[in-house]
């Protein structure tokens, strides 16, 4: 047993020389880690705030100002342009400088107090829906709120009162989402690529040839291959917690559990890269197989895309996915503050997934190789 | 020196015909691409799990729970029991919204007095918690509205122009041409060019009479016409598959596609000339082509809420510039008129890209 370890500590220590020698490498991986995740983090929102607005006010009266008033300070629109007619609105949507345009016709303040209900129009640049749709979304609070101010009618009275509240993030920004879907991409493209070309490269110089004729055996030869990056994907997290910390987002949940759940998905993403290994004869095709494979599963996770807006059998493929099961993982540590006794399937799942990729992809390696 | 260039062009032919990782690649992954965006890209939230806390009882609470089913947006999964079972099903993620009817709901309705619901709403997915709580607003003022008698006074009118219907895959898929041409043809041609370095052979190219820049335009001349050939491909599939509308000039949209596929190949080879390792330059081109146009291109993310510097970092990916282009000619039916700005920064953009290889290329010979 002891040589048999030995042997292995020996073959990891090459591995580890010969990945940290390659200060390139970890270089763009600290930089996917952190800078990345930063630039991400502060650049990247679904929501609507200060949309580009453009208003055409037919009316100009004091009820038209007031409705426009409401429009811009109510954070959501930025209005920035006037127009007389609807051709310079026409042009302004055209050209992309405003997205949204209010207008509000002739009569609006006659009608909204002799001949209700008084109209108003709100113009989408719907060539981003999800912008437009939020959008859409603000406009009817913001016009549904005069409308309540202004009923005199005892019927038209507020007769349900809805508070909505947001739990673990009260105030509701991406930022919190953000940051954690970037580590766990990280992590995948990390995990996949350097496993798969850690491999592939040995096989494409003959070397493992070499090291097949010696002592070591398959199994040792992969574990060994798997230690660097695996160390260096977790050494990785540590300043993507601080900037995970630095922006807001502190580790809620424990250390202990957060390391163990990223080691089972690196594992998982390693394992990944092994089975794309097997497929391929050079490091080109590794690499182009690896973008190949990395696509559909980035996709597929619920990182960038909630799974709730995915198809039926779409959502039922995501099961599959560790980077899927990873994510909630995180979402649970950070933002939940949960621990084991709710993660516990997700850790589960995560670590079974892993198990078998690892599984089939030591099979072929030994049945290529053997 | 015409026939050296074409002499590099057939090299490297041959050597993408006999590697079917490469063509594979280069031609399934696309369509693959466009296939798994476009059908399942929406944020869009169709039965959202819900769960109720009905604490009155009565009819009108009752009538109040169907309404959301009823709305197409939600899927009730549980009725809770009490206060402790809000913080797990929301903790196990079994329902992204809580509604909560208080006690008295039925009676207040009654008298007009303001009758309370609460809604919870899961955050950690901020995307789908802004839609689902707004969706929620909807149902709860469309059950208000049908016990209200008066109209109210004032409504909003509201046209979405340029993608009336706001399907997702109309917007997406004039993004993803961007997108998909930034993901292959870069890192395709940086690949070819490092791994002749990491293999030396291309010490021997440059001790042979070919030129620098010869090499260089023979070794970019296949590539672009595989990406050419991807954006035929995707373009056709979706318009024929997704039935996407194309309302404006498609020779427009080719000729911008040209500037744009030499614009890709260029920066593969400025990849290609910074590095020796193949693993480097996959690294450098999933974080400096791929991701940056994926997000800081304006795809998903709209690029006015970015900070000022960060507004700027996305003017350095001409994804971003496409993006524009392209919807522009395919939703909004625009021209020249409006998008040369756009095409003519492509064109700047080319050229400095090739510029700098030719000079990164030209350095390292000397």
């Amino acid at each position: 047993m002891m040589p048999e370890f030995g042997r292995l500590a020996a073959l990891a220590r090459k591995e580890m020389i010969y990945f940290l020698r390659d200060r390139v490498i970890l270089a763009l991986i600290l930089f996917l880690y952190t800078a990345e995740v930063l630039m991400c983090v502060y650049a990247l929102t679904l929501d609507v705030q200060d949309l580009p607005t453009a208003v055409s006010d037919l009316d100009r009266t004091v009820a038209s100002r007031e409705l426009i008033d409401r429009f811009d300070q109510s954070g959501y629109f930025r209005i920035d342009h006037s127009a007389a007619r609807e051709a310079e609105l026409e042009e302004l949507l055209d050209r992309g400088e405003v997205l949204a345009a209010i207008v509000v016709p002739p009569g609006f303040a006659e009608d909204l107090t002799r001949h209700p209900p008084a109209s108003v129009q709100l113009i989408l640049d719907g060539a981003d829906a999800q912008t437009a749709s939020i959008a859409q979304g603000y406009a009817d609070r913001i016009v549904q709120q005069l409308a309540r101010e202004r009923a005199t009618s005892p019927e038209g009275q507020v007769t349900i009162e809805h508070q909505a509240r947001v739990w673990y993030i009260p105030e509701l920004t991406d930022r919190h989402f953000t940051v954690l879907s970037m580590i766990a991409l990280a992590g995948m493209m990390v995990g996949v690529i350097t496993a798969a070309a850690g491999i592939v490269r040995e096989k494409e110089a003959g070397t493992i040839e070499q090291l097949l004729v010696s002592p070591v055996r398959p199994t040792e030869l992969i574990a060994a291959k798997m230690i660097p990056p695996l160390v260096v994907g977790l050494v990785a997290l540590f300043p993507a917690l601080v900037v995970a910390a630095a922006v807001g987002v502190p580790l809620e949940g424990g250390l202990a559990l957060f390391l163990l759940f990223s080691a089972m998905f690196l594992l998982g993403s390693m394992a990944m890269g092994i089975l794309i290994a097997t497929f391929t004869e050079t490091l080109q095709q590794a690499l182009l197989m690896s973008f190949f494979v990395l696509f559909p599963v980035l996709f597929l996770s619920g990182t960038l895309v909630p799974a709730e807006s995915m198809p039926q059998w779409l959502q039922l493929v995501i099961e599959l996915s560790p980077l899927y099961h990873y994510l909630e993982g995180l979402l649970g540590l950070f933002l939940k503050g949960v621990g084991l006794e709710v993660l516990w399937p997700r850790l589960a799942a995560t670590t079974l997934i892993a198990l078998v990729l690892l599984a089939v992809a030591l099979g072929r390696l030994r049945r290529r190789l053997g | 020196m015409r026939t050296l260039v074409g002499q590099v062009v057939w090299k490297e032919v041959r050597e993408i015909r006999r590697d079917p990782v490469t063509i594979g690649v280069a031609l399934l992954l696309p369509l693959i691409m466009l296939f798994i965006f476009g059908s399942a890209l929406s944020l869009d939230v169709r039965d959202a799990p819900l769960a109720v806390y009905d604490r009155d009882r009565s009819p009108a609470s009752r009538a109040l729970i169907e309404a959301f089913p009823q709305s197409g947006h939600f899927r009730i999964v549980k009725g809770l029991r009490g206060e402790r079972e809000i913080g797990q099903v929301l903790d196990r993620g079994q329902a992204r919204l809580v509604v909560v009817i208080s006690e008295g709901f039925s009676r207040k309705l009654e008298r007009g007095e303001g009758a309370e619901v609460q809604t919870l709403a899961d955050g950690s997915f901020p995307a789908t918690a802004m839609l689902v709580l707004g969706y929620a607003d909807g149902v709860l003022q469309a059950f208000e509205a049908e016990r209200v008698e008066a109209a109210p006074p004032v409504e909003l009118v509201t046209r979405v122009w340029f993608n009336a219907p706001l399907e997702s895959v109309n917007y997406i898929v004039p993004g993803l041409f961007a997108v998909i041409l930034m993901a292959f043809p870069p890192l395709l041609t940086a690949l070819a060019v490092v791994r002749e370095k990491e293999s030396g052979s291309v010490q021997q190219i440059f001790v042979s009479p070919i030129r620098p820049y010869e090499f260089i335009i023979g070794k970019a001349i296949p590539y672009a016409g595989i990406a050419f050939l991807q954006m035929l491909m995707i373009l056709t599939a979706s318009l024929w598959w997704f039935a996407v509308p194309f309302l404006g000039s498609v020779p427009l949209f080719l000729a911008a596609t040209v500037v744009y596929v030499l614009c890709t190949v260029g920066l593969g080879l400025l990849i290609s000339s910074l590095t020796r390792s193949q693993l480097v330059a996959m690294l450098l081109a999933l974080l400096f082509t791929l991701m940056p146009s994926f997000l800081f291109s304006g795809f998903l993310y709209p690029i006015y809420t970015m900070p000022l510097m960060m507004e700027i970092y996305t003017w350095l990916f001409p994804a971003r510039h496409f993006i524009e282009i392209s919807r522009g000619i395919a939703m909004k039916d625009v021209g020249l008129a409006v998008l040369w700005p756009q095409l003519l920064l492509l064109i700047l953009y080319t050229t400095v890209v090739f510029a700098i290889t030719a000079r990164l290329f030209r350095k390292k010979v000397a």
